[in-house]
């Protein structure tokens, strides 16, 4: 009898524990909303009443500020419908390039016959740890003498370089979970190491492919330091560009939430997407 | 022969590694032996060096090799703009690492990085518990946790520092309403900067660092904890001494990369301090900018960016053994 009152006060408590814990949840979850709030919000008003206090949150919505920025309207010395072509194309030729050395590499990697399988993982994963300032220096220098500044490939071969560690793991680790046992049939039917890969695991490893493209083009889209130090306009970037709508008579708001809610859009729905696998994949799958 | 060696591998698959570790060990040494004429019979010996080089160049170009011009570098005199340049030994090293204000970049450094990891270390917890229990708010909670850290950093930067205007910022206007001080001057007094400064990191990483924490709570066996509450364990005790010791691995995960992720912060405080007010924080990423790439000491620069990249190179095992062991127990 009295274990059922204990137990029934134990269940009370987790009861006010567990609803703590909801009020913190939502608490959290609405207090980091704030800064995506105002992005958007400030983005829709006129610019008028942009900077007004209290904020006012009652207005008729505008895209003058969206339309002025999409089609390089002023605020940036480089148009900023400019800034956002030079990220796609850095992104895009980023993407494509680590997808296309992490795959025969993870491909490499899972193979159980390499003797020196386990040391270069180790080694890929370790290269995570090097920091990109420590990189930017002879980067920098070489670049300046090859005639490369400027340039998209100053940024896309960085991009790959940083972005592989992660993508050689997440691959490596799906071709891992293939049983081994349908390569091997595969090799005693006669087929190449060529063949098993383009026939077997490349069609079992697009889910794989698609998390690994996705999160190297977020990582590149966000860059900063290597496409602040290694541009000047033609190849500059948004996340920097969008900086100069700070000027010497303040901020721009309207132009600037415009501008970054564009930047930020994309990353955003490809992030829902992925939702889980993200964790996963920036853990180097050492959360499933 | 090789039909029984590829028994033993898949054997060893699936199962939880670690406590095989000694044989698995001995399997690996007994097949050194014979090893290799018969693996390049079967694979075709070359064949994984030629997948893997391209990857390789890429990596050794981007990581290797700036290494070695920093070693180079390190040891002459000379800048950019006065490229002539002669060896002066240890001579650059000397004069960073006498440097107070390098000693205090690395210092401040090492204390953002605690202090942010830290506090995203408990919030994600705190976080991740109620996210944890399976629900459909809860699936929705999760994505909408998921929105921060998709944010662009050099953009979050720049809506943090117009939020945090004195003028017309949502933040001191706010508090205002609430009571609360509202002319703070945020970025002007190294104090408020810095308290801005890592509440960016952590609204931008804590969803990260519950995220992981949350899947580990969700892969937690039920049994210990039922068994705990079986003998009576009030909630805190079965969290503290069930939940707890068995989150360990994702804490050690969270907090690794964490670490070394928040080690390479420069977006933030580039675009909202620059280092400033003075030099209140100028973090060592900060610092090496400035030598390198805006006083062109090429020399001094890369002293300093050796300095950092040995101190690194030492979590490099806590890398590996925190998230490569459990991305894949069976490899490392």
């Amino acid at each position: 009898m009295s274990a059922i009152t204990a137990a029934g006060r134990l269940d009370g408590r987790r009861l006010a524990t567990r609803s703590a814990g909801r009020v913190l949840l939502w608490g959290w979850l609405l207090l980091t909303m704030v800064p995506l709030v105002f992005m958007l919000a400030t983005s829709l008003k006129p610019s008028g009443i942009a900077k007004e206090l209290p904020p006012r949150w009652l207005f008729h919505p505008t895209l003058e500020h969206y339309r002025s920025v999409l089609t390089g309207g002023s605020g940036t010395s480089v148009g900023f419908d400019r800034l956002l072509f030079n990220s796609f194309a850095v992104t895009l030729g980023a993407t494509l390039l680590t997808v296309g050395l992490a795959v025969p590499a993870a491909y490499a990697l899972s193979m159980r016959t390499f003797g020196a399988r386990k040391a270069l993982s180790s080694w890929i994963l370790s290269t995570y740890m090097f920091p990109p300032i420590v990189a930017v220096i002879p980067v920098f220098v070489y670049a300046g003498k090859l005639g490369l500044v400027d340039r998209y490939p100053v940024l896309i071969v960085p991009y790959a370089a940083f972005n592989l560690p992660i993508a050689v793991w997440i691959l490596r680790s799906s071709i891992l979970q293939i049983p081994y046992e349908i390569q091997e049939s595969a090799m005693v039917d006669g087929a190449s190491r060529w063949q098993v890969l383009r026939r077997i695991i490349l069609p079992l490893l697009v889910p794989a492919i698609a998390t690994v493209a996705i999160l190297s083009a977020i990582l590149s889209w966000n860059e900063f330091l290597f496409a602040l130090s290694l541009t000047r306009s033609a190849a500059k970037t948004s996340p920097v560009g969008i900086q100069e709508f700070t000027g010497m008579y303040g901020t721009d708001w309207g132009k600037l939430t415009a501008a970054s809610s564009v930047i930020v859009a994309p990353i955003l729905v490809m992030t829902v997407i992925l939702r889980r696998r993200i964790v996963s994949g920036l853990t180097f799958g050492a959360v499933k | 022969m090789t039909r029984g060696m590829t028994m033993t591998s898949t054997q060893r698959g699936g199962v939880a590694v670690r406590d095989l570790e000694p044989r698995a060990a001995a399997t690996a040494a007994a097949r050194r032996a014979p090893g290799r004429a018969r693996r390049r019979r079967v694979s075709g010996g070359a064949t994984p060096w030629v997948l893997m080089s391209p990857a390789l160049a890429v990596l050794l170009l981007m990581t290797v090799a700036p290494a070695a011009y920093l070693i180079w570098a390190s040891l002459r005199s000379g800048t950019l703009l006065n490229p002539a340049s002669s060896f002066v030994g240890l001579h650059n090293y000397r004069e960073v690492l006498t440097d107070p204000n390098v000693l205090h970049s690395l210092l401040i450094t090492a204390a953002f990085v605690v202090v942010a990891v830290s506090v995203e270390l408990v919030l994600g917890l705190l976080i991740a518990v109620p996210l944890a229990s399976q629900s459909r708010s809860n699936n929705l909670a999760a994505t909408l946790m998921l929105l921060p850290f998709a944010v662009t950093p050099a953009v979050s930067a720049m809506i943090f520092k117009e939020l945090l205007n004195p003028n017309y910022g949502w933040v001191d206007h706010y508090m205002g309403v609430l009571g609360l001080p509202s002319q703070v001057e945020w970025l002007s007094n190294p104090g408020t900067a810095w308290v801005a400064l890592v509440g960016l990191d952590v609204w931008q990483w804590t969803p990260f660092v519950a995220l992981i924490l949350m899947a580990g709570l969700q892969s937690l066996p039920h049994e210990p904890l039922e068994a705990a509450a079986i003998d009576g364990a009030s909630t805190w005790q079965s969290f503290r001494h069930v939940t707890l010791p068995m989150l360990a691995p994702f804490l050690a995960i969270a907090v690794t990369l964490r670490t070394i992720q928040a080690v390479k912060t420069f977006d933030a405080f580039k675009i909202r301090t620059g280092g400033g007010p003075g030099d209140s924080t100028e973090i060592i990423n900060l610092g090496v900018y400035r030598i390198a790439l805006q006083s062109f000491r090429i020399g001094a620069a890369s002293a300093l960016a050796m300095v950092l990249l040995i101190l690194l190179s030492l979590l490099v095992p806590v890398l590996l053994r925190a998230v490569g062991r459990n991305a894949n127990p069976e490899e490392i």
